[in-house]
């Protein structure tokens, strides 16, 4: 029993964090119908970009994330505006066009920080809570704190602001959105830029629990890729799920096949996609390809 | 008002519409009529940037559309309801509506003559869009397109797909406001109800304007029937 909640505790938080690299997968899909490949890279980034900053300046963690999210939103923005001659006219170059992305990101990063990597310290240092014989780590805490407060603004901006009526509207139909004034090209770079800062929350996050390094970026790029698909291309409460999923998923399996954790969980993924191809919520889904 | 000249439209090496040429002054009602084909609705999504377009000019009031980017015409007050409503179906009625009125303020939006207008998105205003009926979300599409406050408006086949009953209430709305001074352009297949709404009429053939007139004079004109039945 005891197990089982602690394993379930290391699940919750590293899905946590693959629902957040969802979420932006998502949100850039429901915009714009893209699969944002370089959305890997842009969490690598993100990760390199707080833990650089949280260790060089010694200033709290909050800071260097705000950093971190300031510094991918601008690279999220640079994305967006390279492919916008593409939307509408070729949106296969669009989608390679993410891809190399990517690459120059990965690139770009052994540049400045080397190809090795670099371990983060546990920016909140105290002892982990006993429940019961069950050890919660503080900053399990501050993670699971930290995703939801993420999700919940997103949801607030989605939800109460014009601007993000305006997105939903350019999601559902961009012709229509075009003839009530709504610039789509503007829409889709609020899109781009808040899947970025997604990715700075979750990099942010995920460093201090992994070690940070320029490959990085394909791991979780996969793992919040595959979590997307399985809620449900490009619904948001299906990004979550599908985070959790996932987090759940890898945290038995690590438990119990060891090093063959990552082929059950990827074949459990597969017969789910099979059995349901447009994931958990997927009728939901806005289909704009 | 608003002022098309020489409109043509291509897609890709297929040509849609050819030389459209017309005015619409302040206060009218003109219709474009013709068979399914001919190059009505491609007209209208080129006049909005939709579509496109070449043409010799193309202006509204001052503005010179051809210039002009397409999310910007709503400030000038060009109105657009889209073939097949076009309405966004995940968002609630009343977001619909505000979202009509993006360019401006949503403190001060003409929501309550547009629900006086429909009363019955006043009623389903907090339903989804898409759980609407066909007629209803014609409403909803017109309501959008009247919360800018438009000049002009461009209807593109309102009458699609709705029961008898519905068109004739949308061809009263449509002439209530016109009486109110809103410039109506009407895109229809359905000949009767655009001679009901408009005083002029074009009628379109392959993509030309095959003949131009007052929509009484068209209403018994045989080229019409021709055109329509493709004698």
């Amino acid at each position: 029993m005891q197990v089982l909640l602690q394993t379930l505790i290391g699940g919750i938080t590293f899905g946590a964090v693959y629902a957040l690299v969802a979420m932006g997968f998502s949100i850039v899909y429901r915009t714009m119908g893209l699969v944002n490949f370089a959305h890997g890279s842009v969490v690598m980034i993100g990760a390199y970009a707080a833990s650089t900053f949280y260790m060089a300046t010694r200033l709290p963690f909050a800071v260097a994330m705000v950093v971190a999210i300031v510094v991918t939103g601008l690279i999220g923005l640079i994305i967006e505006r390279f492919l916008r001659p593409l939307e509408n006219k070729d949106f296969t170059l669009m989608l390679i066009g993410t891809i190399g992305f990517g690459a120059v990101l990965e690139a770009l990063a052994i540049l400045i920080w080397g190809a090795t990597g670099h371990a983060v310290p546990n920016p909140v240092a105290t002892e982990p809570i006993d429940l019961g014989g069950v050890r919660i780590p503080t900053y399990s805490l501050l993670v699971i704190g930290v995703a939801a407060l993420a999700t919940a603004l997103l949801a607030l901006f989605l939800q109460r602001t014009k601007t993000g009526a305006a997105m939903q509207a350019v999601a559902m139909d961009h012709e229509a959105a075009t003839a009530c004034g709504i610039h789509v090209g503007r829409s889709n770079a609020t899109a781009f830029a808040i899947g970025a800062c997604l990715a700075a929350v979750a990099g942010s996050l995920i460093g201090p629990m992994l070690y940070v390094n320029p490959t990085m970026g394909g791991t979780l790029g996969i793992k919040g890729f595959a979590a997307a698909m399985l809620g449900g291309f490009g619904s948001m409460p299906g990004a979550i799920v599908g985070g959790m999923a996932f987090g759940l998923l890898d945290a038995f399996a690590a438990g119990n096949f060891q090093e063959y954790s990552e082929l059950v969980t990827f074949v459990v993924f597969a017969v789910v996609v099979m059995i349901r191809p447009m994931g958990i919520f997927g009728e939901a889904t806005v289909n704009r390809a | 008002m608003l002022r098309v000249e020489g409109l043509s439209v291509h897609y890709g090496g297929v040509r849609a519409a050819h030389d459209v040429s017309f005015t619409v002054v302040p206060g009218q009602s003109l219709g474009i009529i013709g068979a399914n084909g001919a190059g009505k609705t491609s007209t209208l999504k080129a006049v909005m940037g939709l579509a496109p377009r070449q043409a010799r000019g193309l202006r509204f009031g001052e503005v010179d559309l051809l210039k002009a980017a397409p999310h910007t015409l709503v400030r000038h007050g060009l109105g657009y309801v889209p073939e097949g409503r076009h309405v966004f179906p995940g968002l609630p009625v009343e977001k619909n509506l505000l979202l009509g009125a993006y360019t401006s303020s949503w403190k001060q939006t003409p929501i309550d003559e547009v629900y006086e207008l429909f009363p019955v998105l006043k009623e389903m205003r907090h339903r989804l869009a898409g759980a609407l009926s066909g007629g209803q979300q014609q409403m909803l599409a017109v309501g959008r397109a009247l919360m800018c406050r438009p000049k002009v408006m461009l209807l593109d086949e309102p009458s699609m797909g709705l029961s008898p009953i519905l068109v004739a209430e949308i061809a009263a709305v449509l002439k209530r406001l016109n009486d109110d001074g809103l410039a109506i352009v009407l895109v229809e297949q359905n000949a009767k109800l655009t001679f009901e709404v408009t005083t002029t009429c074009l009628v379109m053939e392959n993509g030309e304007i095959a003949a131009t007139g007052t929509s009484a004079d068209l209403r018994h004109d045989p080229r019409v029937r021709r055109i329509y039945l493709g004698l």
